[in-house]
């Protein structure tokens, strides 16, 4: 893996904003052309590897923690448990997730799993794509995100409930509503009826007892870029325990397991030989070189790394009431201060591809930028 | 090849490069489109205070108590006709709304 410096494109901006991404400059700059990385087709191979093993150890995980009744260390509100076990056993419809994955020295390490609400889907299945295109078509990327978008969408037609697909996100953030209308788009290829809507625009039928759309037609089927442990809390959410309809929410209920941090420590109880999997404990006292995070956290938020029980950076935010795990403390690689977490995209049931962001830190926050990448 | 032979977009482009289109003239001085539910027609309001720089609509939130709390159905106002504040919206009363959204701005994950 190696980190090359490049000029950017002439007017990379208009490139990237005809392509629909309208978020590559915050107040600081997201899009980031002006390096990329470069992979041996080994190393992808093994990033690939790493990512299918995972996986795979993941529903593992699910069904351990299901079997076993482990919610507690999840912190899951008991009313939603008999749902998320009905979704797991139903096999309810789920289409994607994303590891974040630290890859050094030749080893790939889990970091953490957002498999109900990543978010760079765009920047890694399409920005990146046509940027290779204009760099250097004849190269090769790790990234066959959209052709397995569609593919996976038509393949799911058959397990929805008959009818329309809606697809529902915040009102406020471009990030969320490009993320979510990327994933509409494939749909839309795909064969699908789809229909968009905000999720403060999600109404529920007092009367007859179903979620509806704003033309008040009963919704089905919902692709939902919000996440599960926020749908909980919110007394609204508690109607999908009497939705009349059932609708079958995407991601699944029985994905808020993967996506919690509690994930962690279980994943190394089941399989401490797996070596893609790093140490990780409920309790402090295991580690003198550990990461605490929340169960529960977004963007690199509350974290703290400690070397030899020496605090080495930390976060704020205002998570973390939920519980804290321990990880082994295995720093990201540094490229002249720049530390790349690669996120490794599942769709469906298998890797398609990676996003890598880059933080000047050795915690990716919400200041990260996006680097394309190449297989050399 | 590990990348996707060939990619095209059905919606996004079409979607979201229409931000960066110019604003559609609607306002002239004299004409102002206006609904108040997203499943109505616009309909034409003339506005006679143009030449003054004035235009005031009010637009009132309803919705009903659900569970002990205030839910919000939809949005009225007096200056408008029933069709242009229902539009279809028939059951308008029964579905209550924003339920979900509270939590955060974005996502961000």
């Amino acid at each position: 893996m190696q980190r090359i410096s490049i000029p950017p494109r002439n007017n990379w901006q208009t490139a990237v904003e005809q392509l629909g991404f309208g978020f590559h400059t915050a107040n600081t700059p997201y899009w980031d052309e002006s390096a990329y990385y470069e992979f041996s087709l080994a190393e992808i191979d093994l990033i690939e590897k790493a990512s299918a093993k995972l996986w795979e150890h993941c529903l593992g995980a699910v069904e351990h923690v299901i079997s076993q009744r482990l919610y507690n260390r999840f912190s899951i509100p008991e009313n939603f448990i008999p749902y998320i076990e009905k979704t797991w056993e139903e096999d309810h419809p789920a289409i994607y997730g994303r590891f974040d994955l630290c890859y050094r020295d030749g080893q790939v390490k889990l970091l953490e799993f957002n498999a109900d609400t990543p978010t760079s889907l765009y920047e890694a299945g399409i920005v990146q794509w046509f940027w290779l295109q204009d760099f250097d078509k004849d190269k090769d990327q790790f990234n066959s995100i959209h052709e397995k978008l569609i593919a996976y969408w038509k393949y799911l037609q058959t397990y929805l409930h008959p009818g329309r697909l809606h697809f529902a996100c915040v009102k406020e953030s471009l990030e969320d509503l490009t993320n979510t209308e990327y994933l509409r788009d494939c749909a839309i290829q795909s064969g699908l009826d789809t229909r968009l809507l905000f999720i403060d625009d999600v109404g529920w039928n007092t009367e007859n007892h179903y979620f509806a759309d704003l033309q008040d037609e009963p919704i089905l089927n919902i692709f939902k870029l919000y996440p599960w442990e926020w749908m909980v809390e919110e007394e609204f959410g508690t109607n999908i325990l009497t939705d009349k309809n059932a609708a079958f929410w995407i991601e699944p209920a029985w994905k808020m397991i993967l996506s919690n941090k509690a994930i962690l420590p279980t994943l190394w109880e089941l399989y401490p030989d797996c070596p893609y999997l790093l140490p990780a404990y409920f309790e402090p006292g295991h580690l003198t070189d550990y990461v605490r995070k929340p169960i529960l956290s977004r963007e690199g938020a509350n974290i703290e790394l400690m070397q030899n029980n020496t605090l080495l950076q930390e976060t704020g935010g205002d998570y973390g009431r939920e519980g804290h795990i321990y990880q082994q403390l295995f720093t990201l690689p540094s490229f002249n201060g720049k530390h790349p977490v690669l996120g490794s995209w599942i769709i469906g049931q298998e890797p398609a591809g990676i996003g890598i962001r880059e933080s000047d830190s050795l915690v990716t926050d919400n200041l990260s930028r996006f680097i394309p990448h190449l297989i050399t | 090849m590990k990348k996707t032979k060939y990619i095209e977009l059905a919606l996004i482009t079409a979607a979201l490069a229409s931000c960066h289109q110019p604003t559609p003239q609607w306002h002239s001085a004299n004409n102002t489109y206006i609904r108040s539910d997203s499943t109505a027609p616009y309909t034409r309001m003339q506005n006679p205070y143009a030449n003054a720089g004035l235009c005031y609509y009010a637009f009132r939130p309803y919705g009903l108590f659900y569970n002990g709390l205030y839910r919000r159905a939809g949005y009225y106002s007096n200056a408008l006709s029933e069709e242009v504040n229902i539009g279809h919206n028939a059951f308008k009363s029964k579905v209550v709304r924003g339920g979900f959204g509270e939590s955060s701005l974005s996502v961000e994950s």
